[in-house]
């Protein structure tokens, strides 16, 4: 850090231009927001009167509203649960499968890597169709395992392309002397393995739990019924359908952001950590 | 040696779970796709093969060139609007070029966490006539009838939609480019500096090339993810009006769901594919041509 303070100051005209172009960028990120947060607390007559405005007589009116029109709790409780059931299973299945291509010398791990390692490029369009169909006739349509399946597949590739650069990194010491002492592979994942993996799979948590709770298309087509649509499909149904009212559409919108915001601002770092190492985008 | 099949037996329970869901789940519907692609098939009934014909059509299907141009302009806007915009940001960020930088840098991200669909429809909300942008607008010409018409525009429809992927995107260039400026040691802008290069000199010069590699890869990850593209479009304006701001993935899911011509959708899921892969050989290609690795 001491040699930071040997580097020149940037010039008057570069930093004057950060300026401008940090504070353009901020306020769009953040206006928007504030304006759909504030606004979502005012009656429809005074959105329409003066757009802009403060509230006069801030109301939480629109979200009981939206809650209990749009359905959102139900929804709400649908999130958590393909998320959480997806990212859990994710997991599990990717650093089980690491560790077996890292630490076992069997030839065939160098196959199932590079297979994993093309499901980089497969696209959910790719599969959607076909997927559907064979939903349809296995009875999966409509049902929460006919969402969570390919949330969990379509997770795999990179999951596992990450673990498996950790999971390398645990010295073969530590397996081995495992070994001699006599434990079950099972118990060496399970005791050895999982709690080594502590940071990487808090890294691959994250980034599974923000792509499952925001994934559209699954939801979307594989089910119809308003009760097993996840938050954003719900919120994105409803406010489209409420033409002229505009405190619904910002409430429910309102509620669908504000989770994530939280989310953001308690896994800042490790959002950047995981992004910024080059990982997915959508 | 003894357990040298226990062993096998180990390796195989831990490798096959996560194998079978794969296969099963996405190489098992790829190929069944190539198959439904040349086909014609209502979801029902008898399917008749038609060989290329429904690539021979799409090619001459008006629709889908308009898909096919607007996905290129998504393109367009990442390789050439969100990376360089977010490596220009990560580069005033690195050089404390402002105060407060974290403050920036959190506020700049935030969007990152946000669902598209929830992004369109709040952008949609903005550009409405009771939203924030007409109504500055009123204000500041003192038109009190102004409402955005650029949707209704063949030729411009599509703009605002580049500008909500700007600001969705951008800032996740940034942080990936602010991550690799880390690992640059101060030296070598140190260096730069003392043989008496400006700032401009040191962006070019030192730091886009040290970052070229990262910048490539990206770029193949913008373009793939460019021609996905479907939740952002689909939710803002559904590929309307009259087709203007229609893209590959929005025309194939109608065609298929909404219309029911599972071969004709299966064909167009297919040559998205094919214009991703072949976007990564080219940019592969060109790179090593300007030696960029």
């Amino acid at each position: 850090m001491n040699e930071r303070t040997q580097l020149k100051k940037a010039p008057l005209a570069w930093r004057a231009s950060a300026y401008a172009i940090m504070i353009a960028f901020a306020l769009l990120t953040v206006f928007p927001l504030l304006w759909l947060g504030y606004s979502s607390l005012k009656p429809n007559a005074e959105i329409v009167k003066h757009p802009l405005a403060l509230p006069q007589a801030p109301s939480l009116r629109n979200y009981v509203q939206a809650w209990t029109m749009g359905g959102l709790g139900i929804s709400l409780l649908n999130s958590f649960v393909y998320t959480i059931a997806a990212t859990a299973s994710t997991l599990l299945l990717a650093l089980s499968a690491a560790f077996g291509l890292a630490k076992f010398p069997f030839k065939s791990a160098r196959f199932f890597t590079s297979a994993f390692a093309v499901g980089l490029m497969i696209t959910v369009h790719a599969v959607i169709v076909p997927l559907f169909l064979l939903e349809v006739r296995l009875g999966l349509i409509n049902k929460r395992l006919g969402v969570v399946l390919p949330y969990i597949a379509f997770n795999l590739p990179m999951s596992i392309l990450i673990a498996l650069s950790f999971v390398r990194g645990i010295p073969d010491a530590l397996i081995e002397s495992a070994e001699i002492d006599g434990a079950r592979y099972r118990r060496i994942f399970w005791g050895l393995i999982l709690p080594l993996s502590g940071p990487v799979v808090t890294t691959m948590a994250i980034l599974s739990f923000l792509q499952h709770w925001n994934e559209f298309l699954f939801v979307f087509i594989f089910t119809t019924k308003a009760a097993l649509k996840s938050l954003p499909v719900a919120i994105t149904q409803f406010a489209g359908r409420q033409n002229i009212e505009y405190g619904l559409q910002y409430a429910s919108l309102v509620i669908g952001i504000l989770p994530m915001i939280c989310f953001y601002f308690l896994f800042h770092e490790q959002l950047k950590k995981g992004f910024g190492e080059g990982a997915l985008k959508e | 040696m003894v357990n040298a099949r226990a062993k096998k037996r180990s390796y195989l329970s831990f490798v096959l779970p996560a194998f079978i869901v794969y296969v099963s789940i996405m190489v098992f519907p790829v190929a069944f796709s190539l198959a439904l692609s040349l086909t014609k098939w209502k979801g029902y009934g008898p399917i008749e093969f038609v060989g290329l014909q429904n690539f021979a059509k799409l090619f001459s299907d008006p629709v889908f060139l308009i898909g096919l141009r607007n996905n290129v302009l998504i393109v367009l806007v990442s390789v050439f609007g969100q990376i360089p915009l977010g490596l220009l940001l990560a580069y005033m960020l690195h050089r404390r070029m402002v105060r407060s930088s974290k403050t920036f840098e959190m506020l700049i991200f935030l969007p990152i966490t946000i669902s598209s669909v929830i992004v369109a429809q709040l952008w949609n909300r903005v550009f409405a006539p009771v939203g924030i942008l007409p109504t500055i607008v009123r204000q500041l010409t003192g038109n009190a009838e102004y409402v955005m018409t650029i949707f209704e525009s063949k030729a411009f429809a599509f703009v605002p939609i580049m500008f909500v992927l700007l600001w969705q995107h951008t800032s996740l260039y940034m942080v990936i480019f602010l991550a690799n400026l880390q690992r640059v040691p101060d030296s070598v802008i140190e260096a730069a500096q003392m043989e008496g290069a400006g700032e401009g000199v040191v962006f070019r010069r030192i730091i886009a090339p040290i970052l070229a590699p990262v910048a490539f890869i990206n770029s193949i990850l913008a373009i793939s993810g460019s021609f996905k593209s479907f939740d952002l479009i689909y939710s803002m304006t559904g590929g309307g009006p009259a087709h203007y701001t229609e893209v590959m993935a929005v025309y194939m899911y109608n065609t298929t769901f909404v219309f029911q011509n599972y071969g004709y959708g299966s064909a167009i899921s297919i040559v998205i594919i094919l214009f991703i892969v072949a976007a990564i050989l080219l940019t592969r290609a060109v790179t090593k041509k300007l030696n960029l690795e």
